[in-house]
């Protein structure tokens, strides 16, 4: 495979998002190509780990480095960007936990010499990013509003950022570095779709956990937590949640029917990606965008505003 | 908004909060014989009725087993459990917590950090559902990464309580497995295999069926979804990968060994 040209920019897909989370993996791909980078999948890649592996000591780490090792061979890109917030936080937990721990990293690095896929020992010089903050550093508020062609006025959008986009710092390095965001309260969704002329409500879940990890095993609590959420967001008076990570929408969207037979109506609100309000704010319409793939109906109530 | 249910005749499971010294935060913790009330009570010709009037009688814990910390701390997870100085923080920022009340993050260090197991074993039923949100890392003052913490305690449970893992927990075991299997065993991850085959274990067949499911499953062979699932796939080569992994896991000489908890 070709090196990266100055232009794109290798990225991570995961397992969720090139299957029943295509409408990310495209509008994020869209977005980014209309905002000057070309995202270009690694070759190869491997399931990340999604959080059921930490206890197993260093294996847990080379699952997201093993990508890390793809992308600097077959595309000479350090660096490695992502759009779900479960990949981010394993990449950062690895790459952060190896550069401060030498054990660490010879184990993992013991794992790549018996594996014996590449001829390289893994160093870490390179840096997980999450989409968001991707393309907030590297092009900023002004590019995106000098793409917006369809502004999304009156649309009340309610941004929901969840768990692993701005926490641990320890990990993700939010409040440390200057040009990352805010742990606790974190303001680029808000700027970015503030830019696309959508108005964003406070409502206060803005950072809660929606269960997503334990979505499968304990349901009762993930509901619980969703219920919470979406019917915040709804007396705030929001038309439709915005999220970036495609575990918030196993919860939020996919599990939505479940949780409304469970607590009514006040839990039923049409939950979408960032990055499909941005794809057609910047003129896709609406089945590029594949808001038909959301099952709490996101285009009933962008019809009725006549988006 | 307690999820907990409250079970008065089964103290061993759903602890009830007793009327006896209802009102002391964490109040789980204590033993009823503990716990001293009077009706009235004069101190020095002052009456103290009231909430004065509850006393915690101390306890005399001998059976300490350091080598059980040593245990924890060689471990990638559990590394930091030296630095605890028991703030509380991280119980106090818990989404868990105000769900189950039982689910106390601080004691579950705390209880490690002594080797406490006759304690530990009492929480076996929820110290299983951290949600990993990390709220609890974000704020600890001392960086001990309690969330992670969580997840030694699991391989600590998994070790000395093979008994009860398999009976209270059979469930979350039999999910983390279909997990191992799919992301070692495969390198990837099928969405739709793991949710269907966590809904049979969970004994949800019946629901597997219903309106809602069908509903889903109807909509994504509609839009394609569904195959994309079938086209996956493994990463080339993922056999070698598969190999180290399981090598390196067998030859750990730490609780994190896949044949020291089984």
């Amino acid at each position: 495979m070709d090196k990266l040209k100055e232009n794109q920019a290798a990225y991570y897909p995961g397992c969720a998002l090139l299957t029943i989370d295509r409408a990310y993996n495209n509008s994020s791909k869209l977005v980014s190509k209309k905002m000057g980078i070309e995202l270009v999948e690694i070759p190869d890649y491997n399931c990340c780990g999604i959080g059921e592996m930490k206890s197993k000591g260093a294996a847990s780490m080379y699952m997201p480095l093993r990508n890390m090792m793809i992308a600097k061979n077959k595309l000479g890109s350090k660096n490695l960007i992502m759009a779900c917030s479960v990949c981010y936080h394993e990449f950062s937990r690895s790459i952060t936990r190896v550069k401060e721990n030498q054990n660490e990293l010879s184990a993992v690095n013991a794992i790549f010499k018996e594996a014996g896929e590449f001829n390289e020992e893994y160093i870490p010089d390179g840096e997980a990013r999450h989409i968001l903050e991707f393309l907030y550093n590297e092009k900023g508020v002004e590019e995106v509003k000098k793409n917006v062609v369809k502004p999304l006025k009156g649309l009340k959008v309610a941004p929901y950022y969840g768990c692993l986009y701005s926490r641990p710092s320890m990990y993700t390095f939010t409040d440390k570095k200057p040009k990352m965001d805010n742990s606790e309260r974190p303001r680029f969704m808000h700027e970015f779709l503030e830019a696309l002329g959508a108005e964003t409500v406070f409502y206060g879940n803005e950072v809660q956990c929606c269960g997503g990890r334990n979505v499968v095993q304990d349901e009762e609590t993930s509901f619980a937590l969703c219920s919470q959420t979406i019917s915040k967001a709804k007396k705030a008076g929001a038309d439709v949640i915005a999220l970036i990570c495609p575990k918030c929408a196993g919860a939020l969207d996919v599990n939505q029917p479940k949780i409304v037979e469970k607590f009514g109506k006040d839990s039923k609100l049409p939950i979408v990606y960032l990055t499909q309000l941005m794809a057609l704010a910047f003129g896709f319409s609406k089945k590029e965008a594949e808001f038909s793939d959301m099952i709490s109906e996101p285009l009933k109530v962008l019809n009725e505003k006549g988006f | 908004m307690a999820l907990e249910k409250h079970d008065n005749k089964n103290l061993g499971g759903g602890r009830p909060v007793a009327e006896k010294g209802e009102h002391i935060v964490a109040r789980h913790l204590i033993e009823d014989d503990n716990i001293k009330e009077e009706k009235n009570l004069v101190i020095d010709g002052v009456d103290v009725s009231g909430r004065w009037n509850t006393f915690i009688i101390s306890r005399v814990n001998s059976d300490f087993d350091r080598s059980f910390f040593e245990e924890i701390k060689k471990t990638v997870v559990g590394s930091r459990i030296n630095r605890c100085w028991q703030c509380g923080m991280c119980t106090a920022s818990c989404t868990v917590t105000p769900l189950y009340r039982r689910f106390n993050p601080r004691a579950f260090i705390y209880m490690m950090q002594l080797g406490n197991l006759k304690e530990l074993k009492k929480y076996i039923d929820v110290a299983w559902r951290c949600v990993g949100c990390y709220k609890c890392s974000q704020r600890c003052p001392k960086q001990v990464n309690p969330a992670e913490m969580m997840e030694a305690l699991a391989l600590v449970i998994k070790k000395y309580f093979q008994e009860e893992v398999k009976t209270k927990l059979k469930l979350d075991e039999e999910v983390k497995k279909i997990y191992e299997d799919m992301i070692i065993g495969h390198g990837r991850l099928d969405l739709a295999k793991l949710h269907t085959s966590a809904m049979q274990k969970s004994g949800k067949t019946k629901e597997l069926f219903g309106k809602i499911e069908r509903g889903a499953i109807l909509k994504m062979l509609k839009d394609g979804r569904a195959f994309s699932v079938l086209r996956l796939g493994k990463p080339h080569n993922w056999s070698s990968s598969k190999e180290a992994i399981e090598n390196y896991l067998h030859k750990l000489n730490t609780i994190e060994n896949s044949e020291a908890g089984v």
